[in-house]
């Protein structure tokens, strides 16, 4: 079969899934998004053939003399397709449960096979103008997504994701006018050939623009605050889309910018990179320590894996910059590995935190408590994402992690003293970040799936539907499949280092890989079947030593009062109060206690107590900015003064004075 | 009989009259004195294009004459009638300015004109006058809807407006197309119809039809 068959197969199979939603009928709407995911699957094909051969044209349809409408595809958008399509095939299986109880399924099936098109759209823009009518599309697209829930906070989340994204898209037309200037062609191939024709001086500011465009949507610190609020605001499978791999598309434009069109750069771009990834990903993971908000927590560990992310490009880009190709192929790998990590257990985190809410009916983790009795498999599969994000072994962030280290403390392999210092430096970040992301996990899994329920919230819960639970458990799969055989993943994501930096810069040899310029290997394979023996050991001999003793139950120590209550756990608040504290400079805590006393001071009749954190960015950031632009509006206000008169003598006047100063 | 009508100036004293129906809009204190006017100003339009059609001897001009005749002139007019006596209300236009200083603003927007299109586009068998006076009574027009307070006159002015721009277009192209001029035609007869139901409705919402009601419903 052509290549292009699996494209026009997966474009074919999404765009019947719109158009049948959008049939009369709501009975059967839930099962357009099996077509959704035979879309997806053909999509995944399609992308894995792109890696392996040269670019190509898929699809060209000329418009004017000037530019024409085209898609075409080469290794990276092969290596993105791919990422995409895992997510949205298990989404679209979660989605066939998760919609019933929906009132509008006609048009959330619609929305959601044009987002996820809109997506694929983006990766294999051609030429300029195409990417951007893509990179709108999506952008609107997504707008309808989290303002789905037709309330206020919705609407709010909206109106900030719209204003945010905007500014970034703003910044692109920008940049790639400059482009457009310099090179005198639209097309991505063209630009990337006359690319030396830019002067350095332009080259910067467009690598600065891409900074600021396609950080906003990829959600970089400062440009992160629409992720905390359009993520939880959509649906729970959308947020999954738009945490694991709509953001991602921002990291794609990014490299599809500034390495692959315009080469190796000076080197501050690269440590601009590493420090950017290092302060998005501690920012990000602090915040989410602080949230109890399930949805929320999760879009901020957003936040903190593009940080890890970019850690990983911004060192490819330092290495490039001095000719290191090996290691650049390296550090590139580690970012790339942990893109499409990031998709698999965010989006696999996100679908359970939807499974909660949908059985749960509330976000907040202090309301939740004991879910792993009552949904034992979402509990699992939580699980297996929580692990996977705090980067432990025998899962997949532990490799991209690992790789991650290894190429920043390679560092000290640069030339320069600068990289030479910053590089550890953002290792030190990511070991900081680790160990408060392990933090946050203990949380938010042991909050809300042990213990004893919080609230009538948590009672009486029910699993959550078969499809549901099977698209959970791809992800899950996923996940350790790509934590065990990290060469699988190696396989698709060397064509693209190797396109970018000319290197392999890793070696794979059954169950090891390795990294070619340091000879240091790891096995993932050794390392579970380690755990695996280790433990069986450990059982065989406490079953052997600890049988000749007794075992007796009892109940808990209780401390002399009658009975446990449910109020005694420890709370999530209560949990994450030490880290408040050592950060206190950060967080800039405020708390409030109000105490009422019957007999004062012995006998208390109530205690209220609120605490929150501020958040620095609204507050000094944002604020004053949206402040000084309502101020300046209410001047202008002046002029509508709401008289049909005044506004017909603004005409009459405007008239006279083009007759008087016009002719 | 062409020469009479160049000697005499005609196409010129049709269009001061033209002018001068505009320029009495200032003084005159009744909504139906208001309409008269503007049936005055709609008939010597209609006059004026009938006898340039007569000067160069083109049919589609008379076509134009007859239907403004029928429209503006007769229509229109006679639907603004009923919509004033519907309403029920006073019929003292409410000026927000005095009379004299009305008509004095007027004769400075007609100076303003003059003095700004002096050498503007001249347009051959036609006295230049006539470009200048239609936008004369385009602004003068604009000029009655900012100072007056009733709703129907400012649809008045909004009628003469259009006259003017019709007489400008007019004279600048010896009548458009006769499908154009019909289209605009019909699209201002529909215009006058939804207005005057509109005035209709805020006067059934807000039990008048005093414009300064509506700046409650600002932002």
């Amino acid at each position: 079969m052509e290549i292009e068959s699996y494209l026009h197969i997966g474009f074919l199979f999404f765009f019947s899934g719109a158009m049948f939603s959008l049939l009369p009928g709501q009975k059967t709407k839930t099962y357009i998004y099996i077509l959704s995911s035979i879309g997806a699957a053909g999509f995944a094909v399609f992308g894995l053939y792109l890696l392996f051969t040269e670019p190509r044209n898929m699809f060209s349809l000329p418009i004017s003399s000037v530019f024409d409408f085209s898609f075409c595809g080469d290794g990276i958008s092969g290596f993105f397709i791919l990422v995409i399509s895992i997510l949205a095939f298990a989404v679209s299986v979660y989605s066939i449960g998760y919609t019933r109880d929906l009132d509008n399924k006609g048009l959330m099936g619609f929305l959601f096979n044009i987002f996820i098109l809109s997506m694929y759209a983006v990766v294999l823009s051609g030429n300029i103008i195409t990417f951007l009518i893509s990179w709108e599309t999506m952008s609107i697209i997504s707008y309808f997504l989290v303002t789905f829930d037709r309330d206020e906070k919705s609407a709010k989340a909206g109106l900030v994701y719209a204003v945010m994204t905007h500014i970034g898209t703003a910044f692109l037309i920008v940049l790639f006018m400059i482009l457009y200037r310099y090179t005198g062609d639209m097309g991505f191939s063209g630009i990337k050939g006359l690319s030396s024709q830019i002067p350095e001086d332009m080259k910067s500011l467009v690598f600065i623009f891409s900074i600021i465009g396609f950080g906003t949507k990829a959600g970089i610190i400062p440009f992160h605050t629409w992720l905390p609020r359009a993520h939880p605001a959509a649906p729970s499978n959308i947020s999954s889309l738009m945490s694991g791999v709509m953001i991602k598309t921002g990291i794609y434009g990014f490299i599809r910018i500034s390495m692959d069109i315009m080469g190796p750069g000076p080197e501050w771009w690269g440590i601009a990179i590493i420090v950017i990834g290092a302060v998005s990903s501690i920012l990000g993971v602090m915040y989410a320590l602080m949230e109890h908000d399930l949805k929320r927590l999760l879009a901020y560990h957003s936040v903190e894996n593009i940080g890890i992310i970019l850690l990983g490009i911004g060192a490819s880009m330092v290495f490039r910059s001095s000719g290191m190709l090996a290691l650049s192929s390296l550090a590139l790998i580690a970012g790339l590995y942990h893109t499409l990590n990031h998709a698999v257990f965010k989006g696999l985190l996100f679908l359970g935190a939807g499974s909660v809410m949908h059985a749960t009916h509330t976000k907040n983790m202090e309301d939740m408590g004991g879910l792993i009795k009552s949904m034992p498999y979402t509990g699992l599969f939580f699980l297996v994402g929580s692990v996977s994000i705090c980067a432990l072994p025998p899962f997949n962030g532990f490799v991209s992690e690992w790789l991650t280290y290894q190429s920043l403390l390679l560092g000290f392999k640069s030339t320069s003293i600068t990289s030479k210092i910053i590089s550890p430096l953002g290792g030190a970040a990511l070991a900081l970040t680790g160990a408060l992301a392990a933090a946050c996990f203990v949380k938010a899994f042991g909050i809300s799936f042990l213990g004893m329920p919080r609230s009538c919230h948590a009672e009486n819960v029910k699993e959550s539907s078969l499809s549901m639970i099977i698209g959970m458990g791809i992800l899950a799969l996923l996940c350790l499949l790509f934590g065990v055989f990290p060469g699988i993943v190696l396989t698709i994501i060397q064509p693209v280092s190797f396109m970018l930096t000319g290197s392999h810069g890793m070696a794979y040899k059954g169950i090891f890989i390795g990294i070619s310029e340091t000879l240091s290997t790891l096995s993932p394979a050794a390392i579970l079947i380690t755990m695996i023996v280790m433990s069986i050991s450990t059982l065989i001999f406490i079953l052997t030593v600890g049988r000749k003793k007794r075992i007796i139950y009892g109940d808990s120590w209780d401390c002399g009062i009658p009975w446990l209550t449910p109020r005694m756990q420890y709370s999530a608040a209560a949990f994450t109060k030490p880290v408040r504290m050592i950060f206190k400079r950060i967080y800039l805590p405020t708390r409030e206690l109000k105490v009422s006393y019957l007999v004062k001071p012995f006998f208390v009749k109530s205690i209220e107590y609120s605490g929150e954190i501020t958040p620095f960015f609204e507050k000094y950031i944002y604020d004053p900015v949206t402040g000084f632009i309502h101020k300046l509006a209410g001047k202008v206000k002046i002029l509508q003064s709401g008289s049909l008169h005044l506004y017909l003598a603004y005409i009459l006047i405007t008239l006279i004075l083009l007759l008087i100063f016009g002719t | 009989m062409k020469n009479w009508i160049q000697a005499f100036s005609v196409i010129d004293f049709i269009s001061v009259g033209i002018l001068l129906a505009a320029v009495a809009m200032n003084a005159l204190r009744r909504i139906e004195s208001c309409v008269r006017a503007y049936t005055l100003n709609s008939w010597l339009l209609s006059l004026l294009i009938g006898i340039v059609a007569f000067m160069i001897g083109e049919t589609h001009l008379y076509i134009a004459a007859a239907v403004t005749l029928l429209s503006k002139g007769i229509a229109i007019p006679v639907f603004l009638r009923r919509i004033v006596r519907q309403m029920k209300i006073t019929h003292d236009v409410e000026p927000y300015i005095s009379n004299a200083l009305s008509l004095t603003i007027s004769g400075i927007l007609v100076a303003v004109v003059y003095a700004s299109l002096k050498e503007g586009i001249f347009v051959a068998g036609f006295s230049k006058n006539v470009l200048q006076i239609s936008v004369a009574v385009i602004l003068i027009g604009l000029f009655i809807m900012i100072t007056r307070r009733k709703a129907v006159i400012q649809v008045i002015g909004l009628l003469f407006m259009e006259n003017g721009l019709f007489l400008a277009g007019f004279s600048l192209t010896f009548g458009m197309p006769t499908i154009i001029e019909l289209g605009i035609l019909f699209d201002m007869l529909m215009g006058v119809i939804i207005l005057g139901m509109f005035i209709i409705q805020i006067r059934r919402a807000f039990a008048s039809a005093d414009l300064d009601k509506l700046t409650v419903l600002k932002g």
